[in-house]
Parts: C-alpha cells; structure tokens; sequence
C-alpha cells in the first residue's frame, strides 16, 4: 500500500484555484519532492495532506488514513511528523525542554538525548530556543518534526534561509531517515535540494502537476537536446560560424543541439581550420534548473539574455 | 522532575499528559519576566501601595468597614482578571502568530488536553496571587479574613472561568502580536477603572450603572462580599455570579466560533 495516494485533488479560495486535480502516490520509504515556484500550491497540498486544510474534491489517503477525518487525526498524528515552513519554537524553554515535552505527546518518541546530538544541538542542548541563532532554531524545529519517530514525515521547505553548511546537515539528516526506511515528502523551490534528495519528483505549477519523474529524467532531461557553450575572443572573425539554433551574448555562444557529436566535429573543425580557439568550451545536457524553468513557465529566450553566472566564468586555460 | 508521558493505554496516560501539559506551560509562564511580573506583581504592589495609603481609612457608604477590606478583594479579582483575560489573551496571540499553536494543532497532542493546559495555568496563577493578597492584607495591613471561604472560592471560580472565556474570545479578534499586548491593556485598564478598582463605587451611581453592563465590576462585588464582614450582610452574590456565568457563555460561544489555530498574516 503506498504511504501517500492523492487522486484528483482540487483546492479553491473563493475564485482562486490554488490545486487544481493534481494526482501522486508516494511508496513507503521514498523520497518524494514537490518543486515549484511560490504560490504553485505546494504548501496547500501539503497542509491538506496534513490535516490541516479540508479538500474541495478529490481523494486523499495518507497511511491509510483519511487526513479530514476526525475519529482518526490523532492516530494518524500519532505515525507522522511535520515540519512547517514557518519557524515554531517556544523562546522561553531550553532545547531539551521543548524536546522533552513534544516527547511526551508520542507513545513512542525517540531519545531526546540522541535527537539532540543528531541535529547537532548537543552543545546547546540547555540553552534557551530564543538564544539559539536562526540555524540553531532551525534544526531544532527538524528536530521536533522527527521526534515522534514518524514513518513519514512532510518537510515543508525545509532549507529556506539556511547557510549551505546548514543546509548540507539538514540534508544529511533527511538522508539518514530515508535510509532508515521514514517516508519523506517535502516541498521546496530548490532544484539542487530535490536533485540531491528526493526519489521522485514532481513539478508543480499554477495548482497542477506539469511533469513527474525521477531527478534524473524529469522532462525528458536524459533524452533531449544538449547545450554547447564557448567563447570566441574579441576580435576574431567568426562570421562564417552558423549552426541552427545557435545564440551570441556578446562574446558567449550557445547551441542547442539533439546530435551534439556531429556539431562538435563540425565546430572543432571549423576552430582548427581557421586557428579560432572555443574558450571554455563545455558541452551540458539541460540542468534540472532548465527544465522546472521551461516547465513553470519562463521562456527559453529569457534564459538566453541571462546566462548563468558560472557559465560566463568558466574558463579552460 | 517533570513527568515525561510514558506510553500506558486510555486514563492513565491522558491524566499524565495533562500534568506534563499542565507543567511546561507553568515553566513557560515563569521564565516570561514580563508575563509573570505584569500579573502577579503588579497584583501584589497594588495592594502594598494602596494599603499603606489608604488601607486604614473607613468607607462610610459601606458602612464604615476599613477600605482594606475593599483592596484585598478588589486585587484578588483584578489578579485573576490579569491572569485569565490579559495575559492569556497576549499569550493565545503570540503563539498563533508564531505558529506555535498550528504546530500543537498538527501534534499527537488531543485538543482538550492543550486548553486544559492553558486553563490550568491561569488558574493557577490566580491562585498563587489571591494567596499572596491574602497574606499580604492580613499580615501587612491587619485585614480581616472572610466569613465564609467557600463563597470566595465559589466568585473567584467563576470569574476564572468567565474571564477565561473572555480571553480567548478577545485573541480571535487581535491580528498580529504586536497590537495584542496594548490593545489587551487598554480594553481592560478602562473596564477597570470603570468598574472602582481602586475606589468602591457608590451603589445606583452612573459609574455603577454603566460597569454592572460588563462583568469586571460583578468579579470585584462578589468577591468583595465574603470580606465584608457587617452582621446581616450576605457572603453570597448570586446576583453578581450569574451575570458572570452569562459573559462566560457569551465569551465561550465566540471564542469557539472563531478560534484560529493559524497566523492570521499571510
């Protein structure tokens, strides 16, 4: 039996359709991520999958249970646990305080004691939460998500505003659940965070699913075309160089091409015959990053005119 | 050491829940030096200041029993007043806003296991002070203590409910947690003064007749009744503690209507 089974589920606020018939499972022990950009519908899904939100339409079973009933919340509360977007910690109790007590609202909490050094906290561990820094409070909120030992658990942007060193331990953690068989569903607006993450993935944009897939062949990454890029350095004459699809930022030339071999042997050739060199010439399939850009909606144009910045640094000597 | 829940089935382990509830919700509340002075010393210097003041002096219109008498009740009302309308009302805001109540929402925790925690605390910190007021006017200032205890207990009761209900019902209608803390105030310091905190009102004046509308002044008379000690004069208010059973309602029904567990911005 899946962990998550939503079929057809539909969210309105007065006019605004904010999940618009989205359907997904999630496998027990997988790694789900919901991607998309702010106001797709993640969070809504999310809180709806929680319990917190009534659905509109559609049907929705997490661990078997339905989320909207009832006679059966806290038993199904009692199995996940959650960590919301927004930082919720009580200031004025320690770090092992607050563990203790959210501890004692399960039947079968972890070690207190262990959590704290899971999350790094072990050195703080009798500080009080409002003298903790933002990272701190941060893992110590993860640190209340998993508390109950949760057989899923719903991370809803889990990284937003940490430093990278924050961010590579928060995903450690999520690793280490995974590896210990927790479902994990988690919504962020991080390629790099569902790319280093999840086992699925599904975009989300404007209240709908527009593409699902693993990281690696979401939106027909591992098939489709491929980008060459260069530079030419000034002064060169390099009018005789046309390939289809090709496009010039001043020095920066970039073609998208589904025979990336016969291109490069075409270019390579063309660079030896005329003594033209291609600076930091790389050859990309589309970035994760491409593809949500295409999928949520921005144009491939757009993304021409604003190369990324390590495109235009890269340089091979 | 607090109790940490162990897992046992049914009563047993709801009834431990509720203590360890009951306990970080009296560790948060005493770690708050603005919550816990604003309340319970404030209560207490009332008393101290106005006792040593006018303590002493008679009140003619209620036939001439010390004013200290009037003070003791009067703080021990305006003690529970501070616990269970003000300071649960700021503290109810603040944890939605922060999120914190939407996270207990999402917990293992059962509803009435949170407002128990809640409830418990401002009653317990009303206890607290009408002890102290009590000691304090009797040791300090040579009071008289009530003719009938369980009337006391009885007023101060139902004004911990009533107010309670208020408390909650005036969070719903605070937007965020900066406006809670003057808002609150304001609202309650008014119905206060009103009301002859600080002076008793003469019966059948317009003060009176404007704050018998509001149950603050229906708190301070019945609680005032079992220390006023003439011969022939009743310990029991009924009057006063029905019309504070009928705001409770009032305030129970709304603040059930309209309780938000989420922030209200965004």
């Amino acid at each position: 039996m899946a962990s998550v089974a939503v079929t057809g589920l539909s969210k309105r606020y007065g006019d605004f359709v904010a999940v618009d018939d989205i359907s997904f499972e999630v496998q027990p022990g997988e790694v789900f991520a919901l991607l998309g950009p702010n106001g797709a519908g993640k969070t809504t899904t999310v809180e709806i999958l929680e319990g917190f939100r009534k659905r509109d339409a559609g049907e929705v079973a997490v661990l078997g249970f339905d989320p909207a009933n009832m006679a059966t919340s806290l038993q199904l509360r009692e199995r996940m646990g959650i960590v919301l977007q927004e930082l919720a910690v009580e200031p004025l109790l320690t770090v092992r305080e607050v563990l203790r007590r959210n501890a004692g609202y399960f039947c079968n909490p972890r070690s207190v004691d262990e959590l704290i050094e899971l999350v790094g906290l072990t050195e703080k561990a009798g500080a009080r939460v409002k003298n903790l820094s933002g990272g701190q409070q941060r893992r110590l909120d993860l640190a209340l998500g998993i508390v109950g030992n949760p057989e899923l658990i719903f991370l809803d942007e889990p990284t937003t505003g940490f430093d990278p060193s924050a961010r590579r331990g928060a995903w450690d953690l999520v690793e280490s659940l995974a590896g210990e068989g927790t479902t994990v569903i988690l919504t962020t607006h991080y390629m790099d965070e569902a790319e280093a993450l999840a086992d699925r993935v599904s975009v989300i944009a404007e209240g709908r699913i527009v593409a699902s897939g693993t990281p690696q062949s979401l939106g027909g990454r591992d098939l489709g075309d491929a980008k060459i890029r260069f530079r030419i350095a000034p002064g060169h004459d390099d009018a005789e160089l046309h390939f289809d699809n090709m496009s010039r930022v001043g020095e920066l030339v970039e073609i998208v091409t589904d025979h990336e071999v016969e291109t490069l042997h075409q270019l390579t050739g063309w660079s030896i015959d005329n003594g033209i060199a291609l600076i930091g010439l790389v050859v990309e399939r589309l970035t994760l990053e491409d593809i949500y850009l295409q999928l949520t909606g921005y144009s491939n144009e757009g993304l021409a005119e604003r190369p990324s910045p390590s495109a235009l640094t890269k340089e091979v000597p | 050491m607090a109790s940490v829940a162990v897992p046992t089935r049914g009563g047993a382990r709801q009834l431990r829940l509720v203590v360890h509830q009951i306990y970080f919700e009296q560790l948060s509340f005493w770690r708050n030096p603005i919550g816990a002075g604003f309340t319970v010393v404030f209560s207490v210097l009332f008393l101290v200041l106005l006792g040593a003041t006018g303590g002493q002096s008679t009140v003619s219109y209620l036939g001439g029993i010390k004013a200290i008498q009037y003070y003791v009740a009067g703080f021990a009302a305006y003690g529970v007043m501070s616990a269970c309308f003000n300071m649960l009302a700021i503290n109810i805001v603040i944890r939605r806003e922060m999120g914190l109540l939407k996270r207990m929402r999402l917990s293992p925790l059962p509803r009435w296991i949170l407002m128990t925690g809640i409830f418990a605390n401002a009653l317990i910190v009303s206890a607290v002070q009408v002890v102290l007021l009590l000691v304090v006017g009797r040791y300090g200032y040579g009071a008289q203590m009530p003719s009938n205890w369980l009337a006391l207990v009885v007023a101060l009761f139902t004004g911990v409910v009533c107010f309670t209900a208020l408390g909650v019902a005036a969070s719903t209608f605070i937007p965020n947690q900066d406006s809670a803390g003057p808002v609150i105030s304001i609202v309650f310091f008014v119905l206060l003064f009103l009301s002859g905190l600080w002076y008793p009102l003469k019966p059948g004046s317009t003060l009176a007749r404007v704050s018998d509308w509001f149950p603050v002044r229906h708190l301070i008379t019945a609680t005032f009744a079992p220390f006023d000690l003439r011969p022939g004069v009743s310990a029991w208010s009924w009057n006063d503690i029905a019309v504070m059973a009928i705001w409770g309602v009032v305030g129970a029904f709304v603040a059930l209507r309209r309780f938000r567990w989420a922030p209200m911005k965004g």
